[in-house]
């Protein structure tokens, strides 16, 4: 019993349990703070993201969706669309939106 | 040497003018854009239903120089055409239009349509517009040109300085041509733009000042 319970505890708090997931997209035509603006208030209306980030530099916008909540990528597709710009580019990522700007933080030092 | 650095001072921080290439804020935003200059004050408050139409309210005040000005107060609508979304780039196509009311030099109803094109990246920025000013007896069509770059990309929550140069012809106006190089600051949801319109022309100097918020 001790051992399954032991084993139970491993797999909950294990990373691959408890990692997020986020929907990353690249964005065209938003260059602008407001356009940015825009997007991000967009995002934060969506019940299943639990947070939103722009990176208005590298065109790019994530949606930390919240535990046991998905998003098609179709629908996030229209939601960007909807608020005026166009996705080159969209995927799931098994990062949160903080290990998305780390890995960003630490790309743009590698440079 | 102060009189010199304070000319180097009202030129760098010169002429604010003009407005964003945004007419209008995103879907269910409010925009509030003022100017304010010795020749031209203007207040436009607008409400965006979507990311195509904007309907709003809006005081024009034509003040030539040695003329009794003019005011122009009514309702404007703002909609976006076209808009191309370039991997690095946004170009947009506006028509906006205001019908209201003309008081002081000319009176009666007034009307001011106008066309627009913008195109910006996150560093150039480049925006023609052709607007007609009209009321008995004023004939204030404008047409204009702006340009600017950025000093340096900056991210979403930054401040953003630019660098901005407009040149504007008004119909039966003094000045009737003006240069205005202006610096602008874009952060979020709002931009302040400071400059000098003819700031090379003693007599017709002034200074201006644009503020645009979005909420």
């Amino acid at each position: 019993m001790k051992k399954i319970l032991f084993i139970l505890f491993c797999l909950l708090t294990s990373p691959v349990v408890l990692a997020a997931t986020s929907i990353k997209a690249e964005v065209n035509g938003m260059v602008c703070a407001f356009c940015a603006k825009g997007i991000e208030k967009k995002l934060n209306a969506m019940p299943e993201g639990q947070g939103a980030f722009v990176d208005l530099k590298r065109r790019i916008v994530v949606l930390e969706l919240k535990p046991q909540q998905d998003v098609p990528l179709d629908a996030f597709t229209q939601v960007i669309k909807d608020a005026g710009y166009a996705v080159s580019k969209v995927e799931k990522v098994e990062q949160s939106i903080v290990e998305i700007k780390t890995s960003i933080k630490a790309s743009t030092k590698g440079q | 040497m102060f009189k010199q650095l304070s000319v180097a001072f009202l030129l760098a921080v010169s002429s604010l003018h003009a407005q964003s290439a945004a007419l209008m804020g995103f879907e269910d935003s409010y925009m509030l854009m003022t100017e304010t200059g010795e020749y031209n004050q203007e207040v436009m408050f607008n409400y965006a239903p979507s990311i195509h139409h904007a309907f709003g309210i809006e005081v024009m005040r034509m003040s030539p120089k040695g003329m009794r000005a003019t005011t122009m107060t009514g309702i404007n609508y703002t909609g976006l055409v076209k808009r191309w979304n370039l991997p690095s780039a946004q170009a947009n196509i506006w028509v906006m239009g205001s019908v209201g009311e003309a008081r002081g030099m000319h009176n009666g109803f007034s009307y001011s349509p106008s066309v627009q094109f913008d195109y910006e990246t996150t560093r150039l920025y480049f925006l023609a517009k052709m607007r007609m000013v009209r009321a008995p007896g004023m004939n204030n069509d404008t047409a204009a040109i702006q340009g600017g770059f950025s000093f340096y990309e900056a991210d979403f929550d930054e401040t953003q300085p630019w660098f901005v140069l407009e040149a504007k012809t008004i119909q039966n106006y003094n000045p009737s041509f003006q240069v205005t190089p202006a610096l602008r600051f874009i952060n979020k949801n709002y931009f302040l733009e400071f400059g000098v319109t003819n700031p090379f022309d003693k007599s017709d100097r002034a200074p201006r000042l644009n503020l645009m918020f979005t909420y």
